[in-house]
């Protein structure tokens, strides 16, 4: 999504949702309006094509008609026999009363038509019958002269029909008509005789024409076959140029329609060939075909940028609902960054975010708990090495040696007083140990070996002892004053109690990756019970029996791990085994890495 | 709190959206009305008179409104006489604020007043056939009057003799219409530079048809050197050539009109009337419109439109073209 580098989720999707959306909208739009413009157009087109179809259907029923009228009139006995006659081998008399008989003829055909404007034969012999009777004629108009007289020479004996033209054969009137002319032929079509002349009324066909709606600018138009002008609404300006019809295309075209490539004033013509040499023309706005266009399109972009809003909004919203519940989760991450564990994330809606907040709520939890533990263990620790200081520096233990060196003296045993003060010197020298919590095993092992000296001392022949630890642990560390509450539990708890010389066994090694240590004593051992609850953690810090080992075990659990610690192993009545395992540390490992 | 303050710019930011959309698209949809109306009060000189030039310049007025969709009304005092009768439709025209006024007048000082009237209520003003004597009009759509005089005078010289002796009259109608005072003028500039036919009067015929015949069958009467009469306009021409026709004196007295009725045409036919200056009525009004229609549409429309002049005569008359131009109407 190289595109969309919004810095925010919500921006994004708002983005590309309106994108989205305004693509469809676009896409659907155009899509819908080229059909339904296309569909109308097509309609526009048919309706069109049909009108046209009517008009030219109308326009032959007249020209029809002026044919059967001529058809009626040629075979009239009388009009044949009036352009027959060379001369006047009649009576003069007989020749008006032919032509009275000719012209009811004539107007009993036309009488109830208001479309045949009249009817006439010219006789080349001179002769002249309309339907009019004593029609006066136009003293200036030459009838052989006049376009449908010569064209019906030319034609020679077929129908011709002109284009629109104004008569004024007939005096005083001057009608726009349009004119069949047929040249009349002797009975055995040897020689022309004459012409007749059908007239119609051209506001029949004009009125027809001006009634049809074709669309607001649309019309419709009739050219001949020479291209000249029978019928058009805006005549004149074709005439003066201000207009153009495509008239020398539609001229080459028979039937059908072609589209004019006038731009936004394109024009559709829809041509039909009458079958006489008219053709009909139906001349429609391209542009306009399309009614309503404008409506079409308004309501389109109104659609679009409808969807848009309710796109973008419904964007905003979706965005916003998904972005909200992540800078809540983000917020308390701030506040669990500043050490505030306290908080809960309130598991809100999208699953996604909803299992993430879960498993953060999950962690910060445990977090807090971890905390806690570690402050509690440090807490213990401490606690502990102070017990263990206690431990080393016991009153009780100071003030009995001090009591049995005081009578040592007094009995002038000069060798022992020199023994047991030299090795309470370097017990408590070995205690000292610059405050550091780790020392080498040889100096716990001399601290083991001085305070099993003096206890030696006071309890005489009570006690016995033997150290047997491998040197090649020597150099490396253990906890200080690790073995001396063992030691003190073996005297008091096991040899004190026993008859006879106790002995008490120190050994240690190394096994695996591991540091072992064994005190073992011959003492009274213990029961059942009291083995079992030996490494229980204490109930109360009064409770002297075991509170030291209890520690050793609690001090090397924290120290190395859960792992390690104290075993004890003990049978009544025949002694006590304590096995003790730690870490092996080496020197300079310990100089290195672990710390205080 | 941030939240709230978001959620409510973003809902006045929508808010401003749908306003500028919704308020977008109502401008574009006023603009599109407004193009599709357009009114346009049309004055001619003379509505309800039988003359066919106004009745054909109505036509074509029609047909443009339908054409390019403007509602037009026509109005005009009963003659062409009554300028103060126009005048006075015109003011009641200004009132009901049409778009455009297509002005015909009736006289070439008297209505620069109101034309001015016309201009200040913010209307667009075309002038059509009939000019006044001041820059009010954005266009004027007529004849060329004063070629359409020189080609009369043209032709009035090739039918007389070219001689010293040959005079001619000028039968005028409405003094003052500037068509009228043109036509004179492009006749007498023709004669005087390109012939040595003297023009001895112009008379007024006040647009009447007897008063035409009366003045001419006085004058011919009076005045047996008058070899040519030139009319000016329909009446004035038919006036005249009645006259003639009535004083026996068809062919020998040369007539050259304007305009074209079925009388003149039947002149024409009969010989006494020689030729005629016809105009194009249908276009003028055509034109008027179309141009009114683009004024208002704030296009750029030209100062002058001339709809030009053809000279019919006996033996040209009913081509194509020309039947149109004398025969306008079909079927009455």
């Amino acid at each position: 999504m190289e595109l969309f580098k919004f810095k925010s989720i919500q921006t994004n999707i708002a983005a590309a949702s309106a994108c989205l959306i305004l693509l469809t909208a676009i896409l659907l739009g155009v899509i819908s309006y080229q059909l339904s413009a296309s569909s109308v157009r097509e309609t526009a087109q048919d309706y069109t094509a049909e009108l046209i179809r009517q008009v030219n259907a109308n326009i032959q029923t007249y020209i029809t008609s002026m044919e059967n009228i001529s058809v009626l009139a040629l075979s009239n006995e009388d009009v044949r026999e009036l352009v027959g006659e060379a001369g006047s081998n009649r009576t003069s008399s007989e020749e008006l009363a032919r032509s009275q008989r000719i012209s009811a003829y004539f107007h009993s055909i036309i009488a109830s038509r208001k479309d045949i404007a009249s009817i006439n034969v010219i006789g080349y012999n001179g002769s002249f019958v309309s339907d009019r009777g004593q029609a006066e004629l136009n003293p200036s108009v030459r009838l052989e002269e006049q376009p449908w007289y010569k064209s019906a020479q030319e034609a020679s004996g077929r129908i011709v029909v002109s284009s629109s033209h104004v008569q004024h054969m007939f005096k005083d009137e001057y009608d726009w008509v349009v004119s069949l002319s047929r040249e009349l032929w002797s009975k055995d079509q040897t020689e022309p005789r004459g012409v007749l002349l059908v007239d119609l009324n051209f506001s029949v066909i004009n009125d027809t024409l001006n009634n049809i709606d074709l669309s607001k600018r649309g019309y419709v138009f009739i050219v001949d076959e020479d291209g000249n002008i029978v019928y058009h609404p805006q005549q004149q300006l074709i005439y003066s140029n201000l207009k153009s019809e495509k008239i020398d295309e539609v001229l080459a075209k028979g039937s059908g329609s072609f589209t004019t490539d006038e731009g936004k004033t394109s024009r559709i013509y829809t041509i039909q060939d009458s079958g006489f040499g008219w053709k009909i023309v139906g001349v429609s706005y391209a542009n306009e075909l399309i009614g309503n266009k404008r409506e079409m399109q308004l309501s389109m972009v109104a659609a679009g940028i409808f969807c848009l809003i309710v796109g973008l909004l419904l964007a905003v919203l979706v965005s916003r609902n998904l972005s909200r519940p992540i800078k809540q989760l983000q917020e308390h991450m701030k506040k669990v960054e500043k050490g505030i564990f306290n908080i809960r994330v309130p598991i809100g809606n999208p699953r996604e975010i909803a299992s993430l907040a879960r498993t953060f709520n999950l962690m910060v939890v445990k977090i807090e708990e971890l905390m806690s533990q570690v402050v509690r263990e440090q807490e213990i620790k401490r606690k502990s090495e102070l017990t263990a200081l206690q431990a080393q520096i016991n009153p009780h233990f100071l003030y009995n040696t001090l009591d049995s060196i005081i009578w040592m003296a007094e009995g002038k045993k000069t060798d022992e007083v020199v023994l047991m003060t030299s090795a309470l010197a370097r017990l408590f020298r070995s205690s000292i140990s610059r405050g550091q919590e780790l020392v080498s095993i040889r100096t716990e092992i001399e601290h083991v070996a001085n305070y099993l000296t003096i206890q030696k001392i006071r309890y005489k022949d009570k006690l016995d002892f033997h150290i047997d630890v491998d040197p090649d642990i020597y150099s490396c560390r253990t906890l200080k004053v690790l073995l001396q509450p063992l030691l003190e539990n073996a005297i008091y708890h096991g040899i004190k109690n026993r008859i006879g010389t106790g002995t008490i066994q120190v050994t240690g090694g190394k096994r695996d990756d591991y540091i072992w240590f064994e005190v073992s004593d011959n003492g009274v051992g213990m029961e059942a019970d009291t083995l079992r609850s030996i490494l229980e953690p204490r109930k109360s810090d009064r409770e002297s029996k075991g509170v030291g080992v209890v520690n050793v075990h609690e001090r090397i659990q924290l120290y190395f791990g859960k792992e390690f610690g104290l075993s004890y192993k003990s049978v009544p009545d025949e002694g006590t085994t304590v096995t003790v395992r730690i870490a092996a540390i080496l020197g300079d490992e310990y100089a290195g890495g672990v710390g205080a | 709190m941030s939240e709230y303050r978001r959620r409510s710019a973003s809902a006045v930011l929508a808010a401003i959206l749908v306003l500028i959309a919704v308020v977008g698209i109502y401008k574009w949809a006023a603009s599109q009305r407004t193009e599709k109306n357009v009114d346009i009060i049309v004055t001619v000189k003379a509505k309800s008179s039988a003359i066919d030039f106004w009745k054909v310049l109505i036509t074509g007025v029609e047909d443009a409104a339908n054409e390019f969709g403007a509602t037009v009304s026509v109005i005009g005092p009963p003659a062409e006489t009554q300028i103060d009768v126009q005048m006075k439709q015109l003011e009641q025209a200004i009132r009901e604020k049409p778009d455009a006024i297509v002005m015909a007048a009736t006289d070439y000082n008297r209505l620069v007043p109101v034309a001015q009237r016309i201009v200040k209520a913010g209307i667009k003003l075309i002038t059509v056939d009939s000019s006044i004597n001041s820059d009010d009009a954005l266009s004027f759509i007529a004849t060329d009057n004063r070629a359409a005089g020189q080609k009369a005078g043209e032709e009035m010289a090739k039918l007389l003799p070219e001689s010293d002796s040959s005079k001619i009259a000028i039968m005028s109608y409405v003094f003052g219409t500037s068509s009228q005072m043109e036509r004179e003028q492009g006749v007498r500039e023709w004669l005087r530079s390109n012939s040595r036919i003297e023009v001895a009067n112009t008379f007024y015929s006040e647009g009447q048809l007897d008063k035409a015949y009366e003045l001419t069958k006085e004058l011919l009467q009076a005045d047996s050197s008058i070899k040519g009469i030139v009319g000016l306009n329909e009446p004035s021409t038919v006036g005249a050539g009645k006259a003639i026709q009535d004083l026996g004196l068809s062919g020998k007295v040369k007539l050259v009109g304007f305009d074209s009725s079925v009388d003149e045409v039947k002149l024409l036919e009969g010989g006494v009337l020689h030729a005629t200056v016809v105009q194009k009525p249908y276009n003028m009004g055509y034109l008027s419109v179309k141009t009114a229609i683009e004024a208002v549409r704030g296009q750029k429309v030209p100062k002058l439109i001339d709809t030009e002049s053809v000279i019919i005569n006996k033996d040209n008359m009913y081509t194509e073209q020309n039947q149109k131009l004398l025969f306008p109407f079909v079927g009455e």
